[in-house]
């Protein structure tokens, strides 16, 4: 993959998440719709593409932990919140390189996780757990060798303590379990055939409605080692 | 197949075997080999290996190997560590077609020296395809072939069954088997692998999947250099033979450094857990529930759906059994008109005749016990029968009354108990239910209904296997 290449010819361990949800897009993962901006002038114009409510971030792969740094705006509601959130992330973001992403604000109240680790023994392992800010405290997470198939990808949903999050509860659709496993195979697939990619995060995997679309995703990366 | 692996049949049942290292005194190990072999009755021929005496045990010995003219199936080498490679020349030499290397001091221990000796060995037997089990290792026991090629003696003692053990260490071989002893649990085979020299937990899984002895692949593990080969070897035979496992080693977590989330959660432990879970094999979280499981599926049949029938001499061991099992996925639900009907018919309405049933009423009435779990075999909403009683002087026959019902049933449905008395009491009489496999006998009501739950969960993986 170009970008990964390219990443790894700047020397940078790491993807932005636009980059990495370029990657996931291209494994036909759906990710938030999202425009990249570098001015006032594109930001009006992405701003009217997107649509409002609408969610300002600072992108740049220097940037792991946005959420802890101030630069995330949610729900923005108007051009003026919009112009004043992106000179204070702009300003927040200092001398990093970056930009900022103007994304379609995905609504739905349960997030997932779904992950990939490459293990030294085990090789590349699916992870998928409650995502959002549940995922460290629970660690209600399971893992699943890749290549996976669609019997292990059903099973390590089923094996998550909070597995009934997927059901149709509180008069919420259940999940789309057949997009869930085509997600969790293809996250898997992007480890097997990728060598430099080391880690993925897609936190959160938000459930609009019934369909699963990530929001936020991070793709870490390592040389691969010539053996 | 590659030779290796022809090789491993002759490897758990020689005609003949060398005790390379055997002696008389009994501070050396090849003496307590020397005696697990003629103790444990081994019918094939022994050949005591020593280089200064005629005869070890009152059996002729020889100096070496090659002084003996006749065919030797396999050596069980007890010598020191730096001999090794020699001897293990003379056994390729020799066309001997197994080893079990007891001798420790291979790439285990902290001296480089170690790892190289360990290299240097295994290039010797692998070129000629010698299976070896070791080195660092108490041996192994195969029951049914009255084999004990181990340095204790006292694994003669176990009964014969259906289970092989494979185990990473000597130490919990050891445990499992003295509890298996007090459990009545009967073994096929119980295989120390020590360090690996060539033989591992995939190649172990691939024999015993052949192996007309065994039935239930228990394995203890603490880590494996390559888990996908295990993994693969589990996945290509999953849904045959249940293969049951227990991994230590929970200590090591994920890499904190790691830049994500998913990085830094996935621990080694998790990871294994759930590949085992991926290739069908069966998570187990102590020696005493791998023990208890391994009993259960080597006796009962699996259980077809989830709803069990808890028959109870008294309320609260049964309150026990039943937490664990709706704790645990399994359910207690009611029984058919039918059967409750005749449960009506034979206990007082003062007892609580629906599941789970008190049977104390009928305590004195064996028909009318008799009765009662006739009328849940019979249950086509049952698929699993809980049986627990406790001992009191007032009901001291109560064990004879179900007896041959229960010996008649023979586990047609699976049937798990927990019936205990006063050392001495009723011990005859559950050994002989066990032994006609009426019963499967646990000490304590939650390990009787853990045991059904693993059956159950065991269900569930075949199920998705054959899904597949």
């Amino acid at each position: 993959m170009e970008i990964i290449k390219n990443a790894l010819k700047e020397g940078r361990t790491a993807l932005s998440e636009h980059e990495s949800k370029e990657i996931l897009a291209s494994y036909q993962i759906p990710v938030s719709k999202e425009i990249v901006v570098d001015n006032a002038e594109t930001l009006m114009k992405a701003v009217q593409e997107i649509g409002y409510p609408l969610v300002l971030k600072g992108c740049s792969s220097e940037i792991s932990h946005k959420t802890e740094k101030g630069l995330i705006r949610l729900d923005i509601r108007n051009d003026n919140e919009a112009k004043e959130a992106f000179e204070e992330i702009v300003r927040g973001m200092g001398d990093v390189k970056g930009s900022v992403l103007v994304q379609e604000m995905v609504k739905g109240q349960r997030e997932l996780v779904i992950g990939l680790t490459r293990d030294p023994q085990f090789g590349p392992c699916v992870m998928f757990g409650l995502g959002g800010i549940f995922t460290e405290i629970l660690k209600d997470i399971s893992f699943r060798l890749a290549p996976l198939e669609k019997k292990d990808a059903l099973d390590m949903m089923q094996d998550i303590k909070g597995h009934k999050i997927l059901d149709a509860i509180r008069g919420m659709e259940a999940a789309d379990k057949d997009m869930l496993v085509d997600i969790l195979i293809n996250v898997g697939k992007i480890g097997l055939e990728n060598e430099a990619v080391k880690e993925i995060d897609i936190n959160p995997v938000i459930l609009s409605g019934s369909r699963p679309v990530a929001v936020d995703a991070l793709i870490v990366l390592e040389e691969p080692k010539i053996s | 197949m590659d030779r290796l692996a022809t090789n491993m049949p002759s490897l758990f049942s020689p005609k003949s075997v060398a005790v390379i290292g055997a002696s008389d005194n009994m501070n050396k190990l090849g003496f307590h080999v020397m005696k697990s072999l003629t103790n444990g009755k081994f019918s094939g021929k022994i050949i005591p290996i020593n280089p200064t005496s005629n005869k070890v045990m009152g059996i002729n010995a020889y100096p070496s190997i090659n002084d003996y003219n006749d065919l030797i199936d396999l050596a069980i080498v007890v010598l020191p560590a730096k001999l090794v490679p020699d001897i293990f020349q003379e056994c390729v030499d020799k066309g001997i077609k197994g080893i079990v290397l007891i001798t420790a001091g291979f790439r285990e221990i902290d001296d480089p020296a170690g790892a190289n000796l360990h290299e240097k060995t295994a290039d010797i037997v692998n070129r000629a395809g010698i299976p070896v089990i070791g080195p660092n290792t108490f041996g192994m026991i195969n029951l049914n072939g009255n084999l004990n090629a181990s340095f204790t003696p006292e694994f003669s003692n176990l009964k014969k069954g259906n289970i092989c053990l494979v185990s990473q260490s000597g130490g919990i071989s050891h445990l499992l088997a003295f509890m298996a002893m007090e459990l009545n649990v009967g073994f096929s085979k119980i295989i120390g692998l020590g360090n690996r020299l060539n033989v591992d937990f995939d190649r172990m899984i691939n024999y015993l999947m052949t192996d007309p002895d065994t039935k239930v692949i228990a394995l203890y593990i603490e880590g494996i250099d390559d888990v996908r080969k295990l993994i693969e070897t589990a996945r290509k035979n999953r849904g045959q033979k249940p293969i049951i496992a227990y991994k230590t080693g929970k200590g090591k977590v994920g890499n904190q450094a790691s830049m994500s989330h998913t990085g830094s959660i996935a621990g080694r432990h998790e990871l294994y857990r759930s590949a085992f879970n991926q290739a069908g094999i069966l998570n187990i979280d102590s020696t005493e529930t791998l023990l208890d499981t391994a009993k259960a599926m080597s006796l009962c049949p699996l259980p077809e759906g989830p709803a069990m029938a808890v028959l109870s001499g008294q309320a609260g061991p049964s309150m026990a059994a039943c937490d664990l099992l709706e704790s645990e996925g399994l359910k207690i639900d009611g029984f058919t008109r039918k059967t409750q009907e005749k449960i009506n018919d034979l206990l007082p309405p003062l007892a609580l005749r629906a599941n789970p049933v008190d049977m104390g009423p009928a305590w004195y009435d064996s028909s009318a016990m008799q009765g009662i779990i006739r009328a849940v075999m019979d249950d086509e909403n049952v698929s699993g029968i809980l049986f627990l009683m406790m001992f009191a002087s007032a009901n001291v026959d109560a064990l004879k009354g179900v007896r041959d019902i229960l010996i008649k049933w023979a586990q047609q449905k699976p049937v798990i108990s927990c019936i205990l008395s006063p050392p001495g009491i009723w011990d005859e009489e559950i050994n002989e239910l066990e032994k006609f496999r009426a019963i499967v006998n646990y000490p304590t009501p939650e390990r009787a209904a853990m045991a059904m739950v693993n059956l159950w969960r065991y269900k569930r993986i075949k199920e998705t296997m054959e899904l597949n």
